[in-house]
């Protein structure tokens, strides 16, 4: 059931009925059965292991040793890895359970921190059900920490008209995003990224810059609706994007794009990697040739390479998925290393880091990194990444017919400028709107009426009424 | 609650306003050098095509109007299909008070397996009310519809070239003349109209289609207007292929049932097998677009003779 479909529309006018018009005592229980409904709907037989999945890891954490932390760990990356690379595995393509990914992560991160403490066992199992299969962050996130949903998941609200605007606004923008910006860009990126060899470089520059640009209209807006919908329910999802294309510096960038997953690899992966024996020998080995290097520094190596080789090869067994990882290992160990050399040069030079100018200059800088990264990652084949590097570095020119060349994959030759137009004003009043509350999270908050009656117009006259798939689903 | 149902009620004002505009008035829009309110713009003319892509791509204007002394117009959509032929000639006959001297629809032999659907925008934008719900009834009568076809048909499709009319036409409007194109094309070379990847496979005849031919025939009869089927010349590749074979042999048989003039591209003196002459496997390059269009006025002033 996609997010922005009829039959989705219908679900929640009737959970919303139902969850306020009920004893608010039983509200929890609506949402379970409503969560326990949304993934059947998308396959019922599919259900049996999300529940494998929850009753498996309430029943073995209830004692929280050892073992039975690896065998939560085997079960549930088991079906993970059966469904997600049954293919490279030699059995055929298997329909994967709808959010596998995301609610493996939820469980592993309970179990975990279970493990290791920091919470105690959830007691009632149909309550540890819910915190999994809470259908709003299901498909595609965000990755929910046991300790901050639950107290909200099992707690009694009552109905409040400004959450359900503040939940339908949000929602609004969501649908936009995803229908008006990312489906518009889509065309164009899918035209030219079928064969980029084929294109030249100004083309590629444009489709690469509305691939940035669709990535994080889909990937926020669903998030947009799904905290949305949370806010209508009276429940606070953490956000998940913080304006990233604004960040100054590729680790920044990381702390404001998909913050849940990135949190996740830093609590379950990151930092146990960092703290093990294993990796202390490994730096200590380091040290022995570099002997100038930050043990420090030496230390984040290892886990650095393993987080990010790890993050690509979760997005599927695709060469560029891993070749995606591996680019982004290299820039965060070439960012950690060179850290105080280029503190130091910027002192020497007097580089002001708050001028207007250098803010702008790093944050384009991050933006060419990033979609460096990202022109790998949206090749299917490793060689398009590689023509698409090529391409714009050998046939980059600016001129009528490179600009007409352009417009091509816009469509139609007689909609092209259209469209074209339509795109540009779209996404501009999108940059300014969140250049804007960069400055200040108020701005653009006084008129919400005359946005969400201008929104509602864009999605029904301009919006991509097919486009109802969200990108990261896939993941 | 009172700002949320303004918000509401304004939404659905300016939606509303919008699509009934769209829908309504958008062929009586100022726009110059192709469409239907253009070509009625000209007055009386002695031809006037109708047609797709092939005949923007392939009819050079100003020879045309040397030959004619500029009484001619060319009224193409990209892909259109004979359904929706038929219903722009009843538009053309229902809006216009001149005459015409010849009508000439394209003998695209792959048209007879084209389903029945809206496959240019520009379709919306000529047609009036009347004629888009005749166009839609056509179309559902095909079963080629559904809930967001419909969607896309009566709201969103043509919308981003009303919205941005002002900017966008004056721009459209300088690369056509009188509906022909003005580009100075150039062919890509030989070797990619040989390796030119392109799909003729469909296998059915589509019903609608053979229908509308014949429908396209009684139509001139009754009104007592001359025309002609034109056939434009394809790249070698094509032209022999035999599923396009196949299909002209269909619509040429279609018509002689109906003893329906036509002129076919091996009537005319021209070189399906140079690479120079065209742009793709069935648009022409300005080179020749010229070439055809001269030998064209030749055969068309003969059939006018007959």
């Amino acid at each position: 059931m996609s997010l922005v479909s009829l039959p989705f529309l219908i679900f929640i006018c009737v959970l919303l009925i139902l969850y306020y018009r009920m004893d608010s005592r039983h509200q929890w229980k609506i949402l379970l059965l409503a969560g326990l409904f949304f993934h059947a709907w998308s396959n019922p037989y599919l259900i049996i292991f999300l529940l494998i999945s929850i009753i498996s890891t309430w029943k073995l954490m209830q004692n929280p040793v050892k073992s039975h932390f690896i065998w939560v760990l085997v079960i549930n990356l088991g079906i993970l890895i059966l469904f997600k690379y049954s293919v490279n595995l030699g059995v055929k393509d298997l329909a994967a359970p709808l959010g596998i990914s995301y609610y493996t992560f939820m469980t592993i991160g309970y179990a975990h921190d279970v493990y290791d403490r920091k919470i105690e066992p959830e007691k009632d199992l149909y309550h540890y059900a819910l915190f999994v299969s809470f259908f709003p962050q299901m498909t595609q996130g965000p990755i929910g920490v046991y300790q901050e949903m639950m107290p909200q998941l099992t707690a009694r609200h009552s109905f409040d008209m400004d959450n359900i605007k503040k939940g339908a606004y949000r929602i609004l923008v969501g649908i936009f995003k995803k229908m008006v910006i990312a489906g518009r860009v889509a065309f164009y990126v899918d035209t030219v990224y079928a064969d980029p060899g084929s294109f030249a470089g100004l083309t590629l520059i444009v489709a690469t810059a509305f691939y940035l640009i669709q990535l994080y209209a889909d990937f926020s807006g669903y998030m947009d609706i799904v905290c949305g919908i949370s806010n209508m329910l009276g429940i606070d999802l953490k956000e998940n994007f913080n304006r990233p294309y604004l960040s100054k510096n590729i680790p920044e960038y990381w702390t404001r794009w998909h913050i849940s997953l990135n949190e996740w690899y830093k609590t379950h992966l990151f930092m146990p990697a960092v703290t093990s024996g294993f990796n202390r020998s490994f730096a200590k080995g380091l040290g022995r040739v570099f002997k100038k290097a930050k043990k420090g520094t030496l230390r984040l190596i290892l886990p650095t390479v393993m987080v990010w080789v790890v993050t690509g090869i979760w997005h599927g067994a695709r060469l560029s998925y891993l070749g995606w990882g591996v680019y982004f290992a290299i820039v965060m160990l070439i960012s950690f290393c060179t850290q105080s050399y280029v503190k130091k040069l910027n002192e020497k030079i007097g580089w002001n880091r708050d001028n207007i100018f250098v803010k702008i200059f790093r944050i384009i800088r991050t933006l060419v990194i990033v979609a460096a990264g990202e022109v790998i990652f949206r090749s299917e084949r490793f060689s398009d990444a590689l023509a698409v590097f090529r391409n714009i570095l050998t046939t980059t020119r600016i001129n009528g017919s490179a600009v007409a060349a352009a417009m091509t994959p816009f469509g139609n030759g007689n909609q092209a400028a259209a469209s074209m137009l339509i795109i540009t004003v779209l996404i501009t009043a999108q940059a300014v709107i969140e250049i804007a509350k960069e400055r200040d999270e108020k701005a653009f908050t006084g008129h919400r009426y005359i946005y969400a009656a201008a929104m509602m117009v864009t999605i029904v006259l301009f919006g991509v009424s097919g486009a109802s798939n969200f990108m990261y689903q896939a993941f | 609650m009172k700002k949320t149902v303004i918000t509401l009620a304004a939404a659905f004002i300016i939606i509303c306003s919008a699509v009934i505009f769209k829908n309504v008035y958008s062929c009586e829009m100022p726009v110059k050098n192709r469409g239907i309110r253009d070509a009625i713009n000209c007055g009386d003319l002695d031809v006037l095509f109708l047609g797709s892509s092939t005949f923007r791509s392939n009819i050079d204007m100003p020879l045309m109007d040397e030959a004619y002394d500029g009484r001619v117009y060319d009224i193409s959509y990209g892909g259109n299909e004979l359904v929706a032929t038929v219903i722009q000639y009843d538009e053309i006959k229902k809006r216009s008070p001149h005459d015409y001297g010849l009508f000439v629809f394209e003998l695209g032999p792959m048209m007879l397996t084209q389903d029945v659907s809206l496959s240019d925008s520009r379709v919306i934008w000529d047609l009036s009310w009347e004629g888009k719900k005749a166009l839609w009834e056509r179309m559902k009568e095909s079963g080629n519809t559904d809930f967001s076809m419909m969607y896309e048909y009566f709201i969103t499709s043509g919308m981003d070239d009303l919205v941005t009319f002002p900017v966008t036409e004056p721009f459209y409007s300088t690369r056509y003349y009188k509906g022909a194109k003005t580009d100075e094309t150039v062919s890509p070379g030989r070797e990619v109209l040989e390796n030119e990847v392109f799909d003729i496979s469909k296998e059915e005849y589509v019903d609608a289609q053979i229908k509308a031919v014949s429908d396209i025939i009684k139509k001139c009869r009754e009104d007592g207007q001359a025309f002609v089927f034109v056939e434009s010349p394809c790249y070698r590749r094509l032209i022999e292929d035999p599923k396009y074979i196949e299909c002209k042999k269909r619509y040429i048989e279609i018509l002689e049932e109906q003893d329906a003039p036509f002129i076919l591209a091996d009537d005319v003196d021209f070189d399906c097998s140079d690479p120079d002459l065209f742009e793709d496997m069935n648009h022409m390059s300005a080179k020749g677009r010229r070439a055809y269009t001269a030998e064209l006025i030749k055969r068309l002033k003969k059939t006018e003779e007959e």
